[in-house]
């Protein structure tokens, strides 16, 4: 029988463990956060833009860099299913929680636009396109910590490592003129951010499909190059 | 015996021993003793692995970084720069908090709590060995201060720095680790230690939306928010920011902090030492409403009357020197920049076949926004008007006059390549009023427009004389015409190409009557007479000057007299009745044609 023939019975302790409390808290923080600033706004020189909806998604993205941890992970490794079935079912149920937070967030900042506001909004398109590519290169630098010796900590690495790369490129001038709009157009940057979401998720199922065990600690080393010690069971050479 | 870490045993850690509550007094002396050891044991062991968490060792790389980005472009004022140098302490503290909280919930993220329940060390005693670590990062904010303070030495400072400023970021970054302990006491999953440290920047960055001075209730407002007027004062001004009291703020939040911290461990203790820890939390909430209150406090109006005076009237406060017939008047404490300031002009002047008779003045302006209620809240709207009337009939807030240049504090830069740009930008000022050329054209009696000196000698003089004088790249100079696409302004009913000079949105300078807005021919021009030899164009400018000086002198005239070919360019073309042709934002749909 194929793996994925055993995917049904699984949907529900997918769903039993996916970190359902975490996810929607921070959700419902940004929201809080935003709906606070949008109290604040209610003068009509100082609407809410796409500062704050990235300001107020921080949260959010904190969050979704502890949903790829497994902590199961040495025995699902051992079942007949993929081990990588377990967290990218997780990200799946998470997708649509941070995509309705989005949408919740966008309704807020465009309440506290006045109804005869002079000139054009800002388009949505570029700053959904940004927030994606934000959540996906988390999601792939917590895959990679996660299989890192630093497992344990792969989220709380995650979210600061990705925040401060995305303000890196957001403020480098090198960068800049790529992913952030201006001086990007918004055609160009939703292009830009949509091929980084592309190489984080390629990145991340690469990350996800790797079948190392690894300690936080090496507790014996060989005594000669390739043997090693008996008893080590999840050798690199098994 | 070993850390909660796995690490080496430290003395001391076995020796805590339960004691009753009716111990012997000698007994309860020496547990007392003995636990303080444990404390400070543990506490020095976490002190390391705090030390030594790649988060902190990453937040001092980054606080660093923030902080040289901040000071790095200008020339430092101390009174500004210690301030931002507590914005890269921010990063550190944020980073201290997320650590501190990842190792105070370590027990239960790891699920070994029943294990240390097994310890003769209690929770409670863990908590103050995680307070006590925070010691450990004491140093860490330490290097990073006097780092910072080399690198701003390093860029010729102007003032002293202030010390309250300097320990409130030493403050704030153990109040966010006694933050993060409570956090974590509370809270194991490291997403609440995350989330501790986003909440500081969350806030920061929207400081716009409070009112008033509860900006400066934030943990570090940021001096591009909060505090933006700082690197814009002539000098320090009291109570902005108010730095002892934020000092005391932080500190009363970060023994706050520890309280609860230990209450939320301590579940068996004497009722004496709940006491204990109720009065000290007690306490630490009033110093810090206190402190609150007083960062509330308006500036006194005394210190903002001084200070609009300085700024009104620049005269009664700055110190004036007279060189080579020009006159440099700037505040107390800038007389090191006079040299960096005359280089450039006397480099203009020297090739002026005649000086205009009007003497030149340069000076330094104050642009105080009084409309920011940061500085300015508590105060009356009758005062504000008034103080804003003080700087409308001085001028500051307006254009500089035709003899004079002006140069807004705080944004003259400290070297590098942003020095030469600034340099250039003295030169081309002090050229223009050497050739005459207005910057602006009243169009009523409240509105100003840059005018173009279309098609006129004087213009290629002027930035061929700055040139000269400074030296500039030439691909600084050549990234200010137009590339790609067209742009320019519309002067009558044509678009004319326009030139931004380096450095020309940066401020540096406030040209004489605002500077006219230059053409893309008249930078062509003047690149071309720079490859000329210097006598030679020296000796037919010699020869007529008061022809070259005539708005009615044209640029081809003045290369038919240098003998060379007029540079070619995109021409004047005229103004598209669709959007062929897309003039950039700028003074306005008509500019007027730089005259007299």
């Amino acid at each position: 029988m194929s793996w994925a023939g055993a995917l049904p019975p699984l949907a529900r302790p997918i769903i039993q463990t996916m970190p359902w409390v975490m996810v929607i808290s921070t959700c419902l923080i940004s929201l809080a956060y935003l709906a606070v600033l949008a109290h604040f706004a209610h003068a009509p020189s100082s609407p809410l833009g796409p500062d704050a909806v990235r300001l107020a998604f921080f949260p959010a993205v904190a969050a979704l860099a502890f949903v790829p941890r497994d902590p199961s992970r040495p025995l699902t490794q051992t079942t007949p299913v993929p081990a990588w079935v377990a967290p990218a079912g997780h990200l799946l149920l998470a997708a649509p929680i941070l995509a309705a937070t989005c949408w919740a967030q966008l309704r807020v900042v465009a309440g506290t636009v006045p109804p005869h506001a002079l000139g054009h909004l800002p388009a949505v398109y570029p700053l959904i396109a940004q927030l994606t590519g934000w959540c996906a290169v988390t999601v792939a630098a917590a895959a990679w910590a996660g299989r890192s010796r630093y497992a344990d900590l792969s989220g709380a690495i995650a979210a600061p490592a990705s925040i401060a790369a995305v303000a890196l490129a957001w403020y480098a001038p090198i960068t800049s003129r790529f992913v952030a709009e201006p001086p990007g157009s918004p055609h160009g940057v939703t292009i830009v951010w949509y091929a980084v979401t592309t190489a984080a998720l390629a990145l991340t199922g690469v990350a996800m499909r790797d079948q190392w065990h690894r300690y936080s600690r090496r507790l014996h080393r060989p005594r000669w190059p390739g043997q090693d010690p008996p008893g080590y069971p999840f050798s690199k050479n098994r | 015996m070993t850390t909660t870490d796995g690490g080496a045993a430290f003395p001391g850690a076995g020796a805590a021993h339960s004691t009753g509550h009716h111990a012997p007094a000698g007994l309860t002396a020496r547990s007392q003793t003995s636990r303080l050891r444990t404390v400070l044991a543990l506490g020095r062991v976490e002190a390391l692995l705090l030390l030594r968490n790649r988060l902190v060792l990453a937040g001092v790389l980054v606080g660093g970084v923030v902080i040289w980005s901040f000071i790095r472009s200008a020339q430092p004022l101390w009174w500004d720069a210690d301030w931002e140098i507590g914005e890269g302490l921010l990063v550190l503290a944020m980073a201290v908090l997320a650590a501190a909280q990842l190792a105070a919930g370590r027990a239960r993220r790891d699920a070994i709590t029943d294990l240390y329940a097994s310890f003769p060390t209690t929770a409670g005693t863990r908590t103050a060995a995680h307070l006590a670590s925070l010691a450990g990062v004491a140093p860490a904010s330490l290097l990073l201060i006097a780092a910072a303070a080399v690198g701003v030495q390093l860029l010729g400072p102007i003032g002293t720095p202030s010390i309250a400023v300097l320990a409130g970021g030493l403050l704030l970054v153990i109040a966010a680790g006694a933050a993060g302990i409570a956090i974590g006491a509370r809270f194991s999953h490291p997403v609440a230690g995350v989330l501790g440290a986003l909440a500081p920047a969350l806030v920061s960055f929207q400081y716009q939306r409070f009112p008033g001075a509860v900006v400066w209730l934030l943990p570090w407002p940021l001096e591009s928010n909060g505090a933006g007027q700082l690197d814009r004062l002539p000098g320090p001004l009291a109570g902005y920011p108010p730095a002892a009291a934020h000092a005391g703020e932080l500190a009363g939040v970060a023994v706050l902090a520890g309280m609860v911290a230990l209450a939320m461990t301590i579940h068996r203790a004497p009722a004496r030492v709940r006491a204990w820890l109720a009065a000290a939390g007690a306490v630490a909430v009033a110093v810090t409403c206190l402190a609150g209150a007083v960062q509330l406090r308006p500036i006194p109006t005394a210190d903002l009357n001084h200070l609009v005076a300085e700024a009104a009237s620049p005269a009664s406060a700055q110190r004036c020197t007279t060189a080579s017939r020009v006159r440099y008047c700037l505040y107390p404490g800038f007389g090191r920049d006079l040299p960096a300031l005359e280089a450039p002009v006397d480099e203009v002047l020297a090739r002026l076949p005649a000086r205009p008779g009007q003497p030149l003045t340069v000076r330094q302006v104050v642009w105080l926004s009084l409309g920011d209620p940061v500085l300015t809240h508590g105060h009356p709207a009758q005062q504000l008007a008034h103080w804003a009337a003080q700087l409308q009939r001085a001028g500051i807030l307006g254009i500089p006059p035709a003899s004079g240049i002006d140069l807004p504090v705080g944004s003259w830069p400290a070297g590098g390549g942003l020095l030469t740009v600034a340099r250039f930008d003295l030169a081309l000022a002090a050229a223009e009023w050497a050739v005459h050329l207005p910057g602006t054209s009243g169009i009523s009696s409240t509105q100003f427009m840059q005018c173009v000196p279309v098609g006129q000698a004087r213009e290629a003089v002027a930035i061929w004389l700055a040139i000269l004088a400074t030296h500039p790249s030439a691909s600084e100079l050549q990234g200010g015409l137009p590339a790609g696409h067209l742009f320019g302004t519309q002067v009558g009913n044509a678009i004319v190409p326009t030139w931004n000079y380096p450095g020309v949105g940066n401020g540096y300078v406030t040209p004489s009557a605002g500077g006219p807005q230059l053409t893309a021919a008249g930078y062509r021009l003047a690149s071309a007479m720079t490859s000329l030899p210097q006598q030679r164009v020296a000796h037919v400018l010699a020869g007529a000057w008061g022809r070259w000086l005539n708005w009615r002198t044209t640029d081809v005239q003045l290369a038919a007299a240098l003998a060379i070919p007029m540079p070619s360019g995109p021409a004047i073309t005229p103004h598209p009745s669709r959007g062929r042709v897309a003039p950039r934002p700028g003074p306005g749909p008509q500019s007027p044609v730089c005259t007299g």
